[in-house]
């Protein structure tokens, strides 16, 4: 059984930075969806998108020079300071002995595609010519994690996992393998994403993005939103954690992951790899299905994301007991990499608060996904051990499951 | 806490120097270089015009006659090094055979394709977003290789992707065998691939760390490991695997056994300036930890040193510094990205192999035209010529590697 504290909570969403702001928005049921600024949306069938609103990097970017670097690697930052500082850690405070022993992995889907996309309207535009130095140093996705870890001054293990939309809770998985076989004494471990045209115009391709709201699980659900932010958790050995004082939000029980091996961009038609994750966390974390209070789900709005995610959930919990299962997608947009990272946080908060979000938008229910999927409104309940889904391009699925504290069980 | 043993049982690889681990061993010691005019792409606007190309890469020769059109040259390097990797390892013959073992794959990739990312997105701004290629947009994802790997050759288990430049190979690999140690897989294909585009390589060539100095200027550089000459690398090509199998898995089921996983470190250098040196120290001192204090000896370095002027420097300091802590100051170094070129994420794997092969045959590749090294150079052991070893069983080889952006790592193969 693995027991790993979650001392620390970064968040950057487009409902706001930091986990005092976003917590009570996704209580509130609050929508971060806004007609997208980045590029021109004219010649898409979609126009809305979920960015994040009013982000100053430079309050956030200290060290590093601001412009050395991209967004997913300013929203990666800032997420990671809010989550230290949260952690009662100051990084000034940090002796260079104790950061040998501090690492970063981060999960992300596309890296940070602004610079691609820059590097197409060059050579488009026959204007390669302007291309400098600049792409090497600001394109390649293991920068997210450098930039926060040099930014920082983390001299621990540092690792990029970009595993799509499952990454962030590839890369909790690796912080908590990192930690167990003491690696190191602490790992930020999250995901980040920046908004981006090309998974915006690919999204839109497949009709995967709803035109107005995201409804998961309701009959007339008509896809996702993309979005973009960060979402950052610090993960410590529960007795180092102890030792120094630290506020336990919850601790990490067990992680499943496995792999539907059927297809790149739909999933396995009987939800076989979800079902398989969830199973293979449950039996690492000691658990079983009874103990789960409260599932936090992949749900995008997608027609068939839902209805598969709910047969696997049906599969592991079974038909009699229906678990509260909700996804915040529908208030905060699908943030790609960021997302199951930023999920993790709202289980972390669940259990520590004792409050589950809604899903939001759920007008007509769905025969096929007859789920409690805390529909509309917030719900207060005491939320003992709670399970993060995530389901990714390339068919990686991941749970990765929280439990209340042992001191405070 | 469970702590399993992790062996090496099977091999599969694609370099520009061919696709038989032994084959690519012997052309090493031989001093061969992979490295030649690149034809992929033009590559007028680099400063080298080398790169190590696979040529030709009939990806029919290792798939056969299925539809390969969803697949990019990276997924499909992979996919055919996960085929002979299976293969290799006996996997391939025990799943025929009714074994449903889940199989799990860890792959080290920088950019997964950086060409089809930009031709996804190149098609979009011309014709519009309605006219953009969904197997392009599927492929866009940097785990898409590993997706794709996974469907092909039904890996169920775990599938992760780590980036993290020059060190993501011996990153996957270091991965893979934690997670057979801890209990989370019993089988993991780890390894690396990358392809050699234009996307990457001008990214490389601007930011000034390609071999070949100015645009325009005759002659393509010295694209040679720890060479005082040294101007940069060239970029390269490939994709490599090994089967990590728990040991326990491996003889239960007799299967022929090339190393053992003994251990690995990781490390970062915040400044990105010479702190990379204690870094990657203290990635080594890691690995010999991680090896339960030590049983063994070091007998000879896998570098991952490419011809970058700085960072080769770094990456020697480092290894010295590392030597020296565990007494093994003075072993035979060797680095073969002058044969093979900067493959990124395949290249640990290509460290790993040669390493492998090492330590069957006591055979050290030289370092392919090492003419003379910096004034001061703290190895001792590096050479132009090949180097014998003499193989003790349990006789550890060390990898190492160093990211231009702060990731450090090392890994540990002992002989059976």
């Amino acid at each position: 059984m693995v027991s790993i504290a979650v001392t620390g909570l970064g968040l950057a969403t487009p409902i706001g930075l930091g986990h005092e702001t976003v917590w009570p928005g996704l209580l509130a049921g609050r929508s971060g969806f806004r007609t997208v600024a980045l590029f021109d949306t004219s010649r898409h069938g979609t126009h809305l998108g979920a960015e994040v609103q009013d982000f100053d990097p430079a309050a956030w970017v200290r060290r590093l020079p601001v412009p050395s670097m991209s967004r997913a690697s300013h929203l990666a930052i800032a997420a990671a300071r809010m989550a230290l500082a949260d952690a009662g850690i100051d990084p000034e405070q940090i002796t260079p002995e104790a950061a040998e022993r501090f690492g970063v992995t981060m999960g992300t889907t596309s890296g940070e595609p602004l610079e691609i996309e820059r590097l197409s309207d060059l050579m488009v535009g026959d204007r390669l010519d302007e291309l400098g130095p600049e792409l090497a140093g600001r394109y390649p996705c293991h920068l997210i994690a450098a930039h926060v870890a040099s930014e920082l001054r983390f001299a621990g293990p540092n690792q990029m996992i970009p595993t799509a939309c499952a990454a962030g809770n590839y890369a909790i998985a690796f912080g908590v393998e990192a930690l167990l076989a003491g690696r190191a004494d602490l790992m930020l471990a999250g995901g980040a994403d920046s908004f981006s045209r090309m998974t915006y115009t690919g999204f839109g391709k497949l009709g995967a993005i709803a035109p107005d709201l995201v409804r998961p699980f309701a009959k007339n659900r008509k896809g996702m939103i993309p979005g973009e932010g960060s979402g950052v958790l610090v993960l410590e050995r529960t007795e180092s954690a102890l030792s120094r004082g630290a506020r336990i939000y919850a601790e990490i029980a067990g992680y499943g992951l496995t792999c539907d091996a059927h297809h790149m961009t739909a999933a396995h038609p009987d939800g076989d790899g979800p079902a398989r994750a969830m199973e293979r966390a449950l039996q690492t974390g000691g658990l079983s299905a009874d103990d789960v209070s409260y599932v936090s789900a992949h749900g995008t709005g997608t027609p068939t994301n839902d209805k598969l995610e709910t047969l696997a959930v049906h599969r592991v919990f079974g038909r009699g007991r229906k678990v509260p299962i909700s996804s915040i997608k529908s208030m905060i947009g699908h943030t790609m990499g960021a997302a199951s990272a930023i999920e993790a946080a709202v289980c972390a908060l669940a259990i520590h608060e004792g409050w589950i979000p809604p899903t939001m938008n759920y007008d007509e229910p769905d025969p096929e996904c007859d789920l409690d999927c805390v529909p509309n409104q917030a719900r207060q309940m005491r939320v003992d051990v709670a399970m993060n889904n995530a389901y990714a391009f390339g068919g990686n699925n991941a749970s990765v499951i929280f439990r209340r504290p042992h001191a405070q069980a | 806490m469970l702590r399993r043993e992790v062996v090496v049982t099977g091999l599969g690889l694609l370099s520009p120097l061919g696709d038989e681990a032994d084959a690519v061993h012997e052309a090493l010691l031989a001093g061969e270089i992979g490295v030649k005019p690149i034809e992929l792409f033009d590559p007028s606007l680099l400063t080298t015009k080398n790169g190590g190309e696979i040529r030709p890469f009939e990806a029919e020769r290792y798939l056969g006659e299925r539809n390969l059109r969803p697949l990019d040259r990276t997924s499909r390097l992979l996919i055919s090094v996960a085929g002979r990797a299976l293969e290799d390892s006996g996997w391939d013959e025990a799943r025929a055979g009714g074994d449903r073992r889940e199989l799990s794959l860890a792959v080290g990739t920088t950019y997964c394709s950086m060409h089809t990312i930009g031709e996804f997105d190149r098609r979009g701004l011309k014709l519009g977003p309605n006219y953009v290629s969904p197997f392009d947009f599927a492929n866009s994802v940097i785990n898409a290789a590993a997706g794709q790997a996974a469907i092909w050759h039904k890996l169920t288990g775990i599938n992760s992707t780590l980036a993290g430049g020059e060190t993501s190979g011996l990153q996957a690999i270091a991965y893979g065998a934690d997670l057979i140690r801890t209990g989370q897989a019993d089988v993991v294909l780890a390894g690396g691939v990358e392809e050699l585009c234009f996307e990457s390589s001008i990214a490389y060539s601007r930011a000034g760390r390609l071999a070949g100095g100015e645009v325009g200027t005759e002659g393509n550089g010295r694209p040679v490991p720890f060479d005082r000459a040294r101007d940069g690398f060239a970029p390269g090509e490939g994709a490599g695997l090994l089967v990590l199998e728990a040991a326990e898995v491996a003889e239960a089921r007799g299967a022929k056994i090339y190393a053992r996983i003994a251990g690995s470190g990781a490390a970062f250098a915040p400044e990105r300036n010479g702190d990379f040196a204690a870094a990657l120290a203290r990635a080594i001192a890691a690995a010999w930890t991680s090896n339960g204090a030590g049983g063994g000896t070091l007998l000879c370095v896998g570098s991952g040193a490419s011809g970058a002027r700085e960072l080769d420097a770094w990456e020697a300091a480092g290894i010295a510094r590392g030597l020296e802590a565990v007494g093994a100051a003075g072993v035979p170094v060797t680095a073969i990205k002058a044969n093979l070129g900067e493959a990124l994420g395949a290249s640990g794997v290509f460290q790993a192999l040669s390493l492998i092969a090492t330590l069957a045959d006591g055979r050290l590749p030289g370092i392919a035209g090492l003419d003379m090294t910096d004034e001061g150079f703290p190895l001792s052991g590096v050479s132009a010529a090949a180097q014998i070893v003499t193989v003790t069983p349990g006789g550890l080889a060390l990898a190492t590697a160093i990211s231009a952006d702060g990731p450090t790592i090392a890994l540990l193969f002992a002989a059976p």
